[in-house]
């Protein structure tokens, strides 16, 4: 066979494909707008101006016009950027030309395509500075739309134009030799823009840059509405001040120590500790919490709603809070910190109560990177690291703010009991003024007395409800925490029944198949013997499950040591055998605490299970429990030589969600249920240096003796 | 048909489950090992008789092999044997995918009842009773004068006797596999050819 010769053939665009980056790319006029603005300020503007001309309604004179002083483009910008679909151009210079030097903020070379959402019809005349000649350019979106109509109707493939075929015309007109920049005139609008819209418009646009910039700008960057309507006739658009706020916190960095500052509430205050870098790298923060009270008098006073944080790149916005969204409860929360809120439970805070805004930078963040279709961000470490950096900041605050509700419920509680004082006092006043007054005057004073007992006794009633309804919600809360652990024991209780059940079924059914069988005689008793075994099995799991149910208050005398090696030697022992892990217990035979079982066990489960997790990758593996009395305290050390845990985290491995072992199933719920559980006995926990070399983790417990 | 049960399994209590017992009033030989490797070693030297292996998935972290390396270790061996996994876990599918790409015949839980396990095991029976080796078997057993008959020549030369034959088919060895093949192979021309009928 002879060999053909080879040709070539190139990719081309469907005429379509303006809908493809446009209006279909960008779905709301807002972003739109956005894309338009952002592309000035790339362009060294320090003003633009949004002007719209009749577009309510609608006239064959309506018109939107951009319009900034920028450094503006000659022929060949035109030629080689602006109409080159998906230019390299601002992903090659990541700054804007000096002076201003500006981290540019488009990257993907499609913005100018959002005109297409505005209006069918664009006129973009451009000027160089010191050049005479004012550069412009048409571009009819509705030539490409009919083109693509008429070709719907068409057989002939291969007759049609591509949308690289259309021609866009050109010409040069004079221009003021001082002047520079670009104007965009949009004609043919598509829709009309009332109040409502253009106020929408003016809130997006002033997220665009941070309510604080980092520094004193030397170029500021201003924008301009101009409309037909009064309030926004001609006004720049600023960022909103934040006011109103019950808490402010700005947490920052030190490159050159090499330090991220982080929140830590710690007994009762909330601090500002330094820590290593993170994963995601130097980042500023600043987190505004408002309170019902604040959150009313913010939304008085601007008209708009808490929104949540939002993340700013080299002082301008990153793309996927860029995108508008008409009704606040349908944002994307990109963070996850609404999430939370469904899987969490009490004292959470949503991205109703928070405002805030991180700053990162392209330099110190590199792999946090906006994902293609603006929706959020690349999911890797980085960004999870961020993520997971956030939360962490408001959980901090979130503790902290529990903790003054709960001072207050105790001044409450204490303010009744005053109350409940006075009125007494007031009675027995009265009851010594009665003996000496006149007839009339002690039926009044017998009203008051009857009126005073009734309010008495419903101050009594609140003191009586107030500790009811504090009761119950703390019974609420340890329900919730006992039913995490739970889950981790039902998928090990599970694991156990199932076994079981299977040998004394299998046991039954061999009885009921071969009964009776001289033959069969030993088989029969060695059978039963397994059957009551594993029965004495089943019990074991199902008393250790039911305690889960028991109320949580009871006190008994515990025996520490015999606690922890039925933990070790019955509970978890299948688990720590499958392992191959080694369990030494040095506790004193007769050291016997005097608390809530459960919580105990509590601790020691969570412990354990941490420490299985931490073994996994290990060779030779050992878990140690050992205590250490003194007249007024025990010390208990748990420890194991796994993975340890890194200096890093050892500030923030008690906070709630937080887990380094997701992957085997950690909810981060372990430790703080640990930590909860001891300081609910006064005690207190800490990690210290591990025991065993050359890793591990040691925990310190100290509880003290009830006297 | 004589079939050899060999159940592995870590947990010692096995060796007196009422599976086991069962296997052994209707079966006669029962082989327990709670040492993987043990159980592993039986399989290899006893390839010439009928074998079929219940294998437990979850080893204890001692063990250097788990059941799925077992299982591979045993396919490698020979293709013939039927194995059941028999666990107390729920198996993910992704892990499935491993006992399918190394044939296990089936899978029991291990809570299933004996009723249950019965048919899977008689099932397995019946599998190994329809294949090929033990089709040569039956046929020396019925017809003593054809064992030691030379059936088989290689291109190189040599020649099998049907009981020769029958042993390197259990071995699975190369001589095995392609008389096996070919076999068939010789089976589906005679039937296309209208030269036999089953």
């Amino acid at each position: 066979m002879a060999v053909k010769k080879e040709k070539s053939i190139k990719f081309n665009f469907d005429v379509s494909a303006y809908r493809l980056i446009g209006r279909e790319l960008i779905t709301d006029r807002i972003t739109a707008l956005f894309e338009l603005v952002k592309n000035a300020y790339d362009a060294n503007a320090e003003n633009v101006t949004v002007e719209f001309i009749d577009i309510n309604p609608l006239t064959p004179n309506s018109k939107i016009i951009i319009k900034d002083d920028g450094i503006g483009m000659q022929f060949s910008d035109i030629k080689n950027k602006w109409m080159v679909i998906g230019t390299s151009s601002k992903r090659r210079e990541r700054l804007s030309p000096a002076p201003h030097k500006r981290k540019v903020a488009g990257k993907k070379g499609i913005g100018r395509f959002a005109v297409d959402k505005l209006g069918d019809k664009l006129v973009l005349r451009t000027q160089k500075k010191n050049s005479t000649e004012l550069l412009c350019l048409e571009t009819d979106w509705s030539y490409y739309s009919k083109l693509e109509d008429s070709q719907l109707k068409l057989n002939f493939e291969d007759e049609k134009p591509f949308f690289t075929d259309v021609e866009n015309k050109y010409w040069y007109d004079n221009g003021d030799k001082e002047v520079q920049g670009t104007t965009l005139e949009i004609s043919q609008v598509n829709e009309i823009w009332t109040e409502n819209d253009i106020s929408r418009a003016f809130k997006e646009l002033s997220k665009l840059v941070p309510p604080n910039p980092s520094k004193t700008n030397a170029y500021p960057f201003n924008i301009t509405i101009k409309s037909p309507y009064k309030d926004f006739n001609n006004v720049k658009v600023k960022t909103q001040l934040i006011d109103f706020a019950t808490k402010k916190v700005e947490l920052t960095f030190d490159k050159k120590e090499g330090v991220q500052e982080i929140l830590q509430y710690k007994k009762g205050s909330l601090n500002k500790i330094k820590v290593p870098k993170r994963p995601c790298g130097f980042l500023k923060l600043t987190l505004y919490y408002f309170d019902q009270a604040a959150k009313s008098k913010y939304k008085k006073y601007f008209n708009s709603d808490i929104d949540g944080i939002k993340i700013y790149r080299d002082d301008i916005i990153t793309t996927p809070f860029a995108e508008y969204v008409a009704d606040q409860n349908k944002q994307k929360d990109i963070l996850g910190i609404d999430k939370r809120r469904w899987s969490g439970f009490f004292d959470r805070f949503g991205t109703r109560d928070l405002l805030g805004y991180v700053e990162i930078t392209d330099e110190n963040n590199p792999q946090i990177i906006e994902s293609t279709n603006r929706q959020g961000f690349v999911d890797n470490e980085a960004w999870e690291e961020l993520r997971k950096f956030i939360i962490e900041q408001i959980v901090q605050l979130e503790s902290y703010f529990k903790n003054v509700k709960k001072v207050e419920r105790e001044n409450t509680k204490s303010s009744l009991g005053v109350a409940n004082q006075d009125l007494k006092t007031l009675k027995k006043e009265i009851a010594s003024v009665k003996k000496e007054a006149s007839p009339k005057v002690q039926a009044k004073l017998r009203s008051i007395e009857a009126n005073l007992g009734k309010i008495q006794g419903s101050v009594t009633k609140s003191i009586k409800d107030y500790s009811k309804l504090e009761k119950e919600s703390k019974q609420q809360e340890n329900l919730f925490m006992s039913l995490v652990s739970l889950q981790t024991y039902a998928a090990m209780f599970s694991h156990m029944t199932k076994h079981t059940l299977g040998h004394i079924l299998t046991g039954a059914e061999y009885f009921y198949n071969n009964y009776p069988n001289p033959n069969l005689e030993d088989r029969f008793i060695s059978i039963s013997k397994s059957i009551y075994k594993e029965m004495l099995k089943l019990r074991k799991g199902v008393d250790f499950m039911l305690k889960y149910a028991k109320s949580d208050t009871e006190l008994e005398e515990i025996n520490l040591k015999e606690l922890i090696v039925n933990l070790f030697d019955n509970i978890y022992v299948d688990r720590l055998n499958e392992e191959g892990i080694r369990t030494i217990v040095e506790i004193k035979d007769n050291l016997i605490l005097n608390y809530n079982r459960k919580a105990i066990e509590d601790i020691f489960d969570n412990l354990i299970s941490n420490s299985i997790k931490a073994l996994k990758n290990n060779n030779e593996k050992i878990i140690k429990c050992s205590s250490l009395t003194s007249s007024d305290e025990v010390t208990i050390l748990f420890s194991d030589n796994g993975i340890g845990i890194k200096e890093k985290d050892k500030h923030r491995i008690f906070d709630i969600f937080y887990t380094d072992t997701a992957e085997e199933g950690g909810a981060g719920m372990g430790l703080y249920m640990v930590k909860t559980r001891v300081e609910a006995m006064q005690g207190n926990i800490e990690v210290i240096d591990n025991e065993f070399n050359p890793t591990g983790a040691t925990f310190k417990i100290t509880l003290p003796f009830k006297k | 048909m004589e079939v050899t049960f060999v159940i592995i399994d870590d947990n010692k209590e096995i060796e007196e489950h009422p599976l086991l017992f069962t296997l052994e009033d209707k079966f006669k030989n029962v082989k327990f090992y709670s040492n993987p490797q043990d159980g592993l070693d039986y399989i290899k030297n006893n390839l010439d008789i009928n074998l079929i292996v219940l294998l437990d998935i979850e080893f204890s972290k001692d063990d250097k092999l788990d059941g799925h390396d077992l299982l591979k270790e045993i396919h490698n061996s020979s293709s013939l044997i039927p194995v059941i996994l028999w666990s107390g876990i729920n198996q993910t599918n992704e892990e499935f995918s491993d006992f399918i790409n190394n044939r296990a015949f089936g899978f029991l839980s291990k809570d299933c009842s004996l009723e249950e396990a019965m048919l899977i095991v008689d099932k397995a029976f019946n599998n190994l009773k329809n294949s090929l080796d033990n089709t040569i078997e039956d046929w020396i057993i019925n017809n003593e004068s054809d064992k030691d008959k030379p059936i088989y020549f290689t291109s190189s030369g040599e020649s099998y006797t049907l009981n020769e034959i029958l042993k390197e088919i259990r071995l699975q060895t190369p001589i095995g596999k392609e008389f096996s093949s070919k076999l068939n192979s010789l089976t589906i021309d005679l039937l296309l050819r209208k030269k036999e009928n089953l």
